[in-house]
């Protein structure tokens, strides 16, 4: 499977309830070493949001306040986004159907984890 | 308009304030914020490609998943002509993405660092053939500008 196939696709709850789309999917990076300097990248969790636009910015999982302005409307924009893990994921395959008792969390960086990769 | 869901449609209030995750062991990336795109680097700071994409197997090595019961993970970066199908949609066929294995990633930051050269990469045959079979065919094309 290729990330594009989880990208952007509906996702349903056990009921056909349409929840959102998947706009991201978060990986933590403890998977075995396979005789490389990074450890493989698990696929942890699916970001899921009523929005499928703009989400790339990542306002809504950030702290970053800044311009407040664009921050504040990202944010409202993309509220009702959650984070659901990996293993509450039932099927995949078109749709994403998630298992009946799945729990939401909050689509933030877990605090103390490196949240700017990009620093 | 991208595709979205009234919230008033939604089985859940969207104003809930959701619990926060215990913190992984590892480093926490979100693939399309932290990866997709990204330009990567070989160990010579020479850039090969783009991230385009991402392949991800199950634990056993099938690229079957078809639910989260058993753990997948990222196994290697993919690059490929994917322009035409973001604009049109659909997918360039698996024999057009090239693979760059996750093993060889060094760190991800602005860039993604490679561990190896790009030279010894199947992504950059097309460079090298058009450096070898046009650029090379020039005359002056095979050594550098006086």
């Amino acid at each position: 499977m290729i990330l594009s196939d989880l990208l952007d696709a509906p996702v349903r709850a056990a009921s056909g309830d349409l929840l959102g789309y998947v706009v991201d999917v978060r990986l933590v990076l403890d998977g075995p070493l396979d005789g490389g300097i990074l450890v493989t990248p698990r696929v942890h969790g699916l970001l899921v949001s009523p929005r499928t636009g703009t989400s790339f910015l990542g306002y809504e999982r950030t702290d970053v306040r800044s311009p407040a302005l664009l921050a504040r409307w990202l944010r409202w924009r993309h509220r009702g986004t959650f984070l659901v893990r990996w293993s509450d994921v039932a099927a995949v395959g078109g749709d994403v159907t998630l298992a009946q008792d799945y729990r939401r969390w909050s689509p933030t960086f877990p605090e103390t984890v490196h949240q700017h990769p990009t620093t | 308009m991208s595709p979205r869901v009234r919230r008033t449609a939604l089985p859940y209030d969207v104003d809930e304030d959701l619990p926060r995750e215990p913190t992984p062991a590892g480093r926490v990336l979100d693939a399309r914020l932290h990866l997709l795109d990204r330009q990567t680097l070989d160990v010579d700071d020479v850039p090969v490609a783009c991230v385009d994409d991402l392949e991800v197997r199950t634990a056993s090595g099938s690229g079957d998943v078809t639910s989260g019961a058993s753990p997948a993970y990222v196994t290697a970066l993919l690059s490929g002509p994917v322009l035409g199908t973001r604009l049109f949609g659909g997918r360039p066929p698996a024999s057009r993405l090239h693979r760059i294995l996750w093993r060889n990633v060094a760190d991800v930051g602005t860039t993604v660092r490679l561990g190896v050269r790009g030279e010894d990469l199947d992504v950059l045959w097309v460079e090298r053939w058009v450096r070898d079979h046009v650029v090379g065919r020039i005359p002056g094309g095979r050594h550098d500008p006086q």
